[in-house]
């Protein structure tokens, strides 16, 4: 999209460059969870926007590891509309949200996991790899 | 009642996707609960993190490699794709074009700029913000405006001119001329306000290859625009993308189960990369052992599989007739060997550790978005 | 209005519509140079109104336009 615009007296260069900082940091924590209708205590769907199938799957694999969801699964209704929807049933031990809660808490330790072995191994071959230039 | 426990022999056989001719066998994850009866697959961190292990293979500023093992797909792939599409980086996204008497059309011109992969210093990225565009939904948010914390300014100002010095009969253009070839060198970069102390000296926003050939020009021919640099992901274009290429292979398992021995075995070697598939001399325990296949073979050359990790599972192997039911070719399911290519902002390792950031964040921020829906 | 009949709008003050001699009187006023480049030699060549279309340096017919002055932005995509 050229998108050409004209404006003939106007330096483009940046109008404010001074020591300020934007007024209302931008708002990333805008996201929302929709429960769909139709949904009770056990067996929920959520709707997500702007996610995929980065966060879906993923999610989907931590909610299914937990032993009390009877039932954990994720679309993408339609391509072109940015929204994913997320289903769980649970088991009458816990409720759809508490297990989607879960899903979220063991992702993030499952991150931290994998960045500590990530780290450790990383350091522990650039040590070695010096060591054999070294020799 | 505590659960089964299975066998190490049958974990190990769940472990394999099996590859034949022409089908794939043992595809999806089961390690969940419900799945085997009397097995506990729940969720446990301890095991998982006994369980979880990284092996680099090369960590190359440019290029990394590694294996992440005792990972599930859905992880593995949520980690690949992020690292494509949604860790940020500077990419050219306005050109405000004063002149351009070039062949190159302006518009051409600048999707060629905005291509152009960019570097500085990684606090000064860090420390940059969104620059938010008109939105799309005419809701009346307007743009920011272009300040040192969310646009970085670069210039591109060349003419091309004849050089009096060149030797006569010279027919090479570059020594015919002066600017006969427009390079990414050849971008001016010019910091503002606070962007002076983050992108000082060797942090300068600069392109991370100095000689990619931008346009060709011809004396008298000019190209002057000013071109805004802001913070951008994959998602919205590839050339905010940190990385070339992320991509991840299951590691290749490689069974022979009946020997092969001899010319046979010469054959074998030659269906797979070189390496992968070694010869050794049949011993004379094995020779002697009765119902090992090898009986009376001693000193013969068999094939035995030296490292299955340089293979490509072609399938070459089970095209001959030779070999039917010899061998069994498997990838293992949660070994992912990743190779991350970073097109130069960030170092491949710390793309990786990105990554999984911004996995983590997401999660934080939609859990955060929770509380409002259990009030 | 016949073709004949049309006029340059812009070029004078004087709106001589259905007027035969506007359109000699437009040419005596003076009337500003337009500068082209040879499509030959890249020279400049400044043209008025009436004058032949011809490279003053190197006799070519072909000239062309002059890019614009303004500045025009795209997006990088």
């Amino acid at each position: 999209m050229p998108g050409s615009v004209h404006s003939d007296s106007q330096d483009q260069s940046m109008v404010d460059a001074g020591q300020e900082q934007p007024e209302v940091p931008i708002q990333l924590d805008e996201k929302r969870i929709v429960v769909l209708p139709g949904a009770d205590e056990h067996n929920a769907s959520f709707q997500f926007e702007n996610e995929g199938h980065t966060l879906g799957n993923a999610l989907r694999y931590a909610i299914m590891k937990n032993a009390e969801v009877e039932f954990c699964g994720y679309t993408i209704p339609h391509p072109s509309d940015p929204k994913m929807h997320l289903r769980i049933q649970t088991t009458d031990q816990t409720t759809a949200l508490a297990a989607l809660e879960k899903g979220f808490s063991d992702l993030m330790d499952l991150c931290d996991v994998v960045t500590e072995k990530f780290t450790e191994s990383r350091d522990r071959f650039n040590e070695e790899s010096s060591n054999r230039m070294q020799v | 009642m505590a659960p089964l426990v299975p066998s190490q022999e049958e974990l190990q056989r769940r472990r394999i996707i099996g590859i034949n001719a022409e089908t794939v066998t043992n595809i999806p994850s089961t390690d969940f609960p419900g799945h085997w009866p009397g097995e506990s697959h729940s969720w446990a961190l301890d095991k998982f993190k006994n369980g979880f292990n990284v092996e680099f293979h090369r960590n190359d500023p440019y290029e990394a490699s590694f294996s992440l093992i005792g990972l599930d797909a859905a992880v593995a792939n949520a980690f690949r794709r992020i690292l494509m599409a949604e860790i940020p980086t500077l990419a050219i996204e306005y050109v405000f074009v004063h002149n351009n008497t070039s062949v190159i059309q302006d518009e051409v011109l600048a999707q060629r700029l905005g291509l152009i992969p960019l570097k500085g210093s990684v606090e000064g990225i860090n420390w940059m913000q969104w620059f938010r565009k008109e939105s799309e939904e005419d809701d009346g948010t307007p743009a920011d405006t272009p300040s040192d914390f969310n646009t970085v300014v670069m210039h591109l100002d060349v003419e091309c001119t004849i050089n009096a010095d060149a030797e006569p009969g010279e027919q090479d253009p570059r020594k015919l001329y002066h600017n006969a070839h427009v390079y990414a060198k050849d971008l001016t970069f010019h910091a503002v306000g606070r962007q002076e102390e983050y992108f000082a000296g060797d942090g300068a926003i600069q392109p991370v290859n100095p000689d990619i050939l931008i346009a060709k020009l011809r004396p008298g021919q000019v190209i002057q625009l000013e071109m805004h640099c802001i913070k951008g992901i994959g998602a919205d274009h590839a050339k905010f993308s940190p990385v070339a290429t992320a991509s991840y292979r299951l590691l290749p398992d490689i069974k022979i189960e009946r020997p092969i021995i001899g010319e046979d075995a010469k054959k074998f070697a030659k269906c797979f990369p070189k390496g992968v598939i070694t010869l050794e001399p049949v011993t004379s325990a094995e020779a002697s052992r009765p119902g090992s296949g090898y009986e009376g073979h001693a000193g013969e050359l068999k094939a035995v599989v030296r490292d299955a990790f340089n293979d490509t599972v072609s399938r070459e192997c089970l095209r001959h007739e030779e070999f039917q039911g010899k061998v069994k070719l498997g990838r293992v399911r949660d070994h992912f060997i990743f190779n991350v290519e970073s097109t130069g902002q960030f170092e491949s390792d710390v793309l990786f550790l990105e990554a999984v950031k911004v996995l983590k964040l997401k999660c934080a921020r939609w859990k955060r978005g929770l509380s409002d829906l259990m009030a | 209005m016949s073709r004949e009949a049309y006029q340059v709008p812009s070029m004078g003050t004087q709106n001589a519509f259905g007027n035969d001699a506007g359109y000699t009187n437009a040419m005596a006023t003076d009337t500003p140079s337009v500068v082209y480049l040879c499509g030959e030699c890249s020279a400049r060549v400044p043209l008025k109104r009436g004058d032949q279309i011809r490279c003053k340096d190197c006799g070519h017919r072909v000239l062309y336009k002059e890019r614009t002055k303004r500045m025009v932005q795209f997006e990088a995509r």
